[in-house]
């Protein structure tokens, strides 16, 4: 208490009102984190985090050095973490309201500079809670807001990241990878962490998409376990894929990948069938072979109805051009162009 | 004082957002983690009440409000004292009658220790419930045994809330409630409106199943694989539940009955009906009834399938065969069909992309999936309890920690 009463006295010597009791919390914040007391720092900065809000004019210049320490004691946050953290969202979300509300000030005094900042933290809280049905009315404040394009490149790309994620999470992967593509390009090169983090989201969605990585991209960016994915989708290889998954299990699952890999088996049934279909050389293609090639990448208790399903499912998507003649039992491909590329397909 | 109360009596704090113009939730784990925090005694800041209450009521109905319902000749016909019913104003049975489920208000009174039944007051009263009351032959008709079993097991509830349960009595409470909820969605699935909703039923189902969920994520459960497993199924599809799945222990993972259950989530994922429809016939009963508000998707899910992938115009598929696939019978299958503007040529199916229709034309409520579901009661009822060959055998539990007890009817005066 000594040292608080200190850092006030110093502060006021130094500093206008409030900056000097925001500036002397923010010191105290700062010495309890040393101290691995994040309690405490929590409590610090929800003291400052109070200022913004009842200022008349003020910049969002010092939302943004607050924050990233909040931010900092949530993820090392011993045993609440789930409370504090929504705690800590409840926080923020009352600083965005007042930025997203203020009409007053000029554009160059405006809180509304401070909006891409807090979304973006609100997004890393309810991304680690799981609870990403709260994001929708934040991106629908972005879309709308006028200044979306002004911001700054470094809150845009990770403004990116998480929409990118939401929308591959809603299986819009068309949009996740425009996003996603964005966050990745528009990342500042000396980022490698941030680029591997956002690339571990590219990547599956760029593969449904029929775009297989390299594997210099791979070992560049220390993502070698999605090399024999890789590998096994192009093969057109089940088995491989099967083992693949599984061996690496944890690591996308963690990551919240894992069940859209799962979704790359029907690309990799594709492949699969296409070389059967090369193999063969014929456009009247009897179903047992398939069967037989599925039997062979040793998939368990697959029968004919189960292969006419796949194939079905396959021309549906219209990764199949042609027919099935249950009379005759075959697939029957067009001539020209039966298996169009990939990255045609929807 | 209220206001606390309120607050503790939803499950989830709802709150007014202004920024999406709707509620929000602060959600389950939330509440959960306060109750369990409670018991140990930490963060005393957060609480602004003394202690939790405690119920003392020893009996299924509180006293006060056997006599108050008795004298507003508000009994439910299950609680009548029998002999009693033609009465100007019926007696209350005490061995029977079941504290109802109230709204909590502003302006009502602060809930009081002898209206509160302790947890293990609750798991009798779930007990019987279920097993004298769902089960029972003689109680008809069904829809008003279901009204009567879910506001009182609502009732249940709330009291835990209130008191903050948690521990093995609270998680047996809840994998009833869960288990009798998924029975009654396939049971009263043909039934109108005015006497059940399907929605209704889901939300609680729902809620009871996150509150079990969230129980099962400290401790060992003997029933914890079971019910992870019918979550899954009832929940096909959401990548919350898949992605809840997928993060469980290894160990818990393995069990069969989840491994099933996420194979089938798998069929669905890669839209594979026949796969799908295939490993659905693995399921146990209880299971099918989870899973069987999806069985109708899946089946015009084929359809749809079928009617790209067959579409030529000489192409013909048998009857017999599709029936099978769709684990129905063909004048089922046939009908199923029409529905969905697939021809069907006496014993062959014409399919065509252009005539496949998604909205069916016809109201689907009479589609009776025997083979998946109503053909496994008899099984399920046979090897676990031959002594009840009721339909719903699958209440008692086999592994019951608390039996009812005798201490309760005698208590409650009446000659069971």
């Amino acid at each position: 208490s000594d040292l608080h009463c200190c850092y006030k006295e110093k502060c006021q010597q130094v500093l206008e009102p409030p900056y000097d009791e925001m500036v002397a919390a923010h010191l105290r914040c700062t010495y309890a984190v040393s101290n691995h007391d994040f309690v405490e720092a929590y409590r610090c900065q929800t003291v400052v985090v109070q200022y913004p809000l009842s200022r008349q004019k003020d910049g969002s210049v010092y939302l943004l050095g607050t924050h990233s320490a909040e931010q900092q004691l949530q993820k090392k946050g011993k045993g609440k973490v789930g409370d504090m953290l929504e705690k800590a969202a409840e926080q923020l979300m009352s600083c965005f309201r007042v930025c997203a509300s203020d009409n007053r000030a000029g554009i160059d005094d405006s809180k509304k500079w401070g909006m891409l900042f807090l979304i973006n933290q609100l997004f890393k809280i309810y991304f680690k809670i799981n609870k990403l049905h709260l994001c929708k009315p934040l991106i629908r404040a972005i879309d709308s807001s006028n200044l979306k394009d002004e911001y700054s490149m470094a809150q845009r790309v990770t403004y990116k990241y998480y929409v990118g994620r939401k929308a591959m999470f809603d299986s819009d992967f068309k949009l996740a990878e425009e996003f996603l593509s964005f966050a990745f390009q528009h990342c500042h090169r000396s980022c490698q962490r941030n680029k591997r983090m956002i690339l571990i989201y590219l990547l599956p969605v760029k593969m449904l998409l029929g775009h297989m990585p390299t594997h210099q991209l791979l070992r560049k960016y220390d993502l070698m376990q999605f090399a024999e994915v890789t590998r096994a989708v192009s093969e057109g290889n089940l088995l491989l894929l099967n083992d693949a998954l599984a061996k690496h299990e944890t690591f996308f699952i963690r990551c919240g990948i894992f069940l859209i890999l799962e979704k790359l088996k029907v690309i990799t049934y594709r492949n699969l069938f296409k070389k059967v279909y090369l193999l063969l050389k014929t456009h009247q293609l009897p179903l047992d072979a398939f069967l037989v090639s599925l039997k062979m990448m040793q998939v368990e208790e697959v029968d004919i109805d189960e292969v006419q399903c796949i194939l079905a499912n396959l021309i549906y998507m219209g990764h199949i051009k042609g027919y099935i003649s249950h009379q005759h039992q075959k697939l029957v491909v067009s001539k020209q162009n039966p298996f169009p590329p990939l990255s045609t397909v929807s | 004082m209220k206001v606390i109360f309120l607050f503790i009596f939803s499950p989830k704090t709802v709150y007014f957002c202004r920024f999406c113009r709707g509620f929000c939730s602060r959600g389950r784990g939330r509440g959960r983690a306060q109750g369990t925090r409670w018991q140990q005694g930490q963060l005393k800041e957060e609480c602004q009440d003394e202690s939790e209450p405690r119920g003392t009521c020893m009996r299924m109905c509180p006293d006060r409000e056997l006599r108050e319902r008795e004298a507003q000749k508000r009994l439910h016909r299950f609680e009548v004292l029998p002999g009693t019913e033609k009465d100007r104003l019926p007696r209350a049975d005490p061995a029977r009658t079941v504290k109802e489920y109230s709204r909590p208000a502003a302006g009502k009174d602060c809930v009081r220790a002898h209206d509160l039944r302790p947890p293990s007051v609750l798991l009798e009263t779930v007990c019987y419930l279920i097993d004298h009351v769902a089960v029972s032959p003689s109680l008809q008709p069904w829809t008003e045994v279901y009204d009567f079993v879910f506001d009182r097991l609502r009732s249940v509830r709330q009291d835990m809330i209130i008191q903050r349960t948690s521990g093995p009595e609270c998680v047996a409470v809840l994998e009833k409630t869960v288990r009798f909820l998924i029975y009654a969605s396939y049971r009263l699935r043909d039934e109108p409106l005015r006497l059940y909703d399907p929605r209704i039923n889901d939300t609680h189902l729902q809620e009871s199943l996150s509150w079990l969920l969230d129980c099962y994520s400290h401790g060992q459960h003997p029933h914890q694989e079971e019910m992870q497993a019918l979550g899954l199924l009832y929940n096909l599809g959401s990548n919350r539940a898949l992605q809840h799945a997928l993060e469980l222990p290894e160990r818990v993972r393995e069990a069969p009955a989840i491994r099933l259950a996420l194979a089938v989530n798998r069929a669905h994922l890669e839209r594979n009906p026949v796969r799908l429809l295939r490993l659905a016939r693995q399921l146990d009963f209880l299971q099918s009834c989870a899973l069987h508000r999806h069985l109708g998707a899946c089946c015009r899910d084929l359809l749809l399938l079928y009617s790209h992938a067959y579409s030529s115009r000489n192409c013909r598929f048998p009857l017999q065969r599709l029936a099978h696939i769709l684990a129905l019978e063909e004048s089922q299958a046939a009908w199923l069909c029409q529905a969905h503007g697939v021809t069907v040529d006496r014993e062959w199916v014409v399919f065509s992309k252009v005539s496949y229709t998604e909205a069916p034309t016809k109201d689907l409520r009479g589609l009776h999936f025997c083979e998946l579901v109503d053909s496994k009661r008899e099984a399920h009822c046979c090897q676990d309890h031959p002594w009840m060959c009721l339909r719903l055998a699958i209440f008692v539990d086999p592994c019951i920690i608390f039996p009812i007890s005798l201490k309760l009817l005698i208590v409650g005066g009446g000659v069971f």
